[in-house]
């Protein structure tokens, strides 16, 4: 069954421009330039029920842009799509019952209230009997482990405490297919797993379609099966993840921090590992995992010299679509 | 569901959103009482000036300091409901400029309703007091008197938010437009306070017509004292004509919606 398809999604906004200073501003105000933007270009997509989708892309690539009109936010400019058999912006109403949305930068909780308040009226907005409304919230307050923080002000709130109660408000009408723009922006290591955990779940055990923005590879590597790239408003790749993960996901990043009078030298030899960069004590171990594993690459380090501390990083996806950009011809890309 | 259903389930919403509202207004107690009883002095203040001027003119141009009072109550009376309730309405502008209303356009209610709805202004439960302290004092409380000045408190808050409505719809299609809304809120705020048969001419049509702060401003003449009933159907008429203006005008607004990346947190 079919989620979501769209038919050369397009999407342009005129955008006025100034040159710099004062006297551009006094010549913009005379005499204004326009000039036309195309921030989503001739968008295919079909997204079958049940899949958990990354939608990728760089900064402007037109992310946003997409979700927003899939969403029935914003209308496009040209094309077709359907979202549940819906035409977004022509029946957003019937459309919304059917579909949650988390806005990384735009919270739907109430600032000065508890969730917990929140949570009651998002019941009313999406009509749950108060029977149906007590069990759901119960069985999500449970799985997401926000019971403590159900009755404490959203403001009092750390981020990561409040972005679990964001998707578990999201998730109250039973969604069948959630928009996530950017969910794990600003968490910490350890909270960002824990949502991926949970929106997997869901996804497992409901059945729930995933449509995700990040720019966090982790996030595409654990919860996604299918990456989609765009960049300059088209499609520039759309695979498998696992694909994607043997062919561009294949490098880590190892951050070591040595003591004083440590011998650098120590750290080569390690196969597949290389030193890319050193700053002060601090050193940047490239790991290629087509030839090793981090685990290994560890295990060896560990032996062999005396490490203050230690982290594993991803590259950033940036690095990542650039690659991906660097390796298709341009024509390859949808336009 | 059929309109009875749904029209329930949209009053069920609004008294949930209401509910929410006071809860977060009463999170910071001292401040809630502060604000409004704040207001309530500031108004004080204003007719304590008319009741200074009408002691050396007890009549101008037919109107009494009762009058005034009475202007005053149905006035800020209706505009304190209307910012309790729908406390967003002066804030259409900026809502929609700063691109803020993803949040309710992602919800499955009216847009208009649930933005109007979901905020509410803590200072405006001090006018509303004080419209009805000063009909206590003055007003007419026979039925009809009461009567007729609840229809006066519905008219005044309905049209103030139906011409901010109006105001606020301009950001759809000039961007930021803020300044203008600002400038027709405060303009229509100020001119609804004055009693409408000081102006004359040109001035006093365009009470009526283009800022209709003159349907309120006549109330206490044309509603309040005596029954005009054809004043009463123009403002009735002309509230109805702006409110569905409004709405139609924000309906066609958010096809052009361009939302943003401004960080938003509801309040």
């Amino acid at each position: 069954m079919i989620a979501l398809h769209t038919r050369a999604l397009s999407k342009t906004f005129k955008v006025k421009r100034k040159q710099a200073g004062l006297a551009g501003s006094f010549r913009a105000l005379m005499r204004p330039e326009w000039e036309t933007k195309e921030a989503v270009k001739r968008i295919d997509l079909t997204v079958e029920a049940g899949e958990t989708v990354a939608f990728l892309g760089p900064n402007g690539a037109g992310k946003s842009t997409t979700i927003k009109m899939l969403t029935g936010i914003m209308h496009p400019t040209a094309g077709e799509a359907k979202v549940l058999g819906f035409v977004p912006w022509k029946e957003r109403n019937a459309l919304a019952y059917r579909i949650g949305t988390v806005f990384g930068q735009k919270s739907q909780l109430w600032y000065h209230l508890p969730p917990v308040d929140t949570f009651d009226l998002i019941s009313r907005i999406y009509e749950l009997t108060r029977g149906d409304y007590l069990t759901r919230k119960r069985d999500l307050v449970d799985r997401f482990e926000i019971g403590p923080y159900m009755n404490t002000p959203v403001r009092k709130l750390s981020l990561g405490e409040r972005m679990r109660c964001e998707i578990a408000a999201s998730m109250l009408h039973r969604p069948r297919l959630l928009f996530l723009d950017e969910p794990t922006i600003g968490l910490d290591a350890v909270v960002k797993q824990r949502i991926r955990e949970l929106i997997r779940e869901r996804n497992r055990t409901e059945g729930t379609t995933v449509f995700l923005t990040s720019h966090d590879a982790g996030d595409v590597e654990q919860l996604c099966s299918r990456a989609v790239v765009i960049h300059h408003g088209g499609i520039l790749l759309d695979e498998p993840v696992e694909k994607l993960k043997r062919e561009v996901l294949n490098r880590k990043t190892i951050w070591l921090t040595l003591p004083e009078g440590a011998d650098p030298l120590e750290l080569r030899g390690a196969e597949g590992a290389e030193v890319t960069e050193k700053n002060g004590r601090r050193y940047r171990v490239s790991v290629d995992l087509k030839r090793t594993g981090i685990e290994q690459v560890l295990r060896l380090l560990i032996g062999r010299i005396r490490i203050e501390d230690v982290s594993v990083e991803d590259p950033p996806l940036e690095e990542i679509i650039q690659h991906l950009y660097r390796m298709r011809k341009p024509e390859e890309v949808t336009t | 569901m059929s309109m009875a259903g749904k029209f329930g389930s949209v009053i069920r919403f609004l008294l949930t959103c209401w509910k929410v509202n006071l809860a977060s207004a009463l999170e910071y107690r001292t401040s809630f009482f502060l604000l409004a009883g704040m207001m309530f002095i500031n108004n004080l203040m204003w007719l304590f000036f008319w009741s200074l001027f009408f002691h050396r003119f007890p009549v101008i141009h037919g109107w009494r300091l009762e009058d005034v009072m009475m202007l005053w109550a149905v006035g800020s009376g209706g505009f304190g409901w209307a910012c309790v309730l729908f406390g967003n309405f002066p804030r259409i502008a900026a809502i929609v400029s700063s691109g803020q209303l993803d949040v309710y356009m992602s919800q499955p209610k009216p847009v208009l309703l649930n933005v109007l709805a979901s905020r509410m202004s803590v200072t405006a439960a001090g006018d509303f007091v004080f419209g009805i302290v000063i009909y206590a004092m003055v007003g007419n409380h026979t039925f009809t008197g009461a009567l007729a000045f609840a229809a006066g408190l519905l008219i005044s808050g309905c049209l103030y938010i139906s011409v901010m409505v109006i105001a606020g719809c301009f950001a759809f299609y000039v961007g930021n437009s803020e300044g203008i809304a600002g400038q027709v809120f405060n303009s229509f705020l100020a001119l609804s306070t004055y009693p409408s048969d000081i102006f004359k001419g040109l001035t006093r049509i365009a009470l009526f017509t283009i800022v209709p702060a003159g349907f309120i401003s006549y109330m206490p003449i044309g509603l309040l004292r005596s029954f005009d009933p054809v004043f009463a159907g123009w403002s009735i008429g002309v509230t109805l004509l702006l409110g569905v203006g409004g709405a139609l005008l924000f309906k066609a607004g958010l096809r052009r919606y361009s939302s943003g990346n401004a960080l938003a947190m509801r309040s």
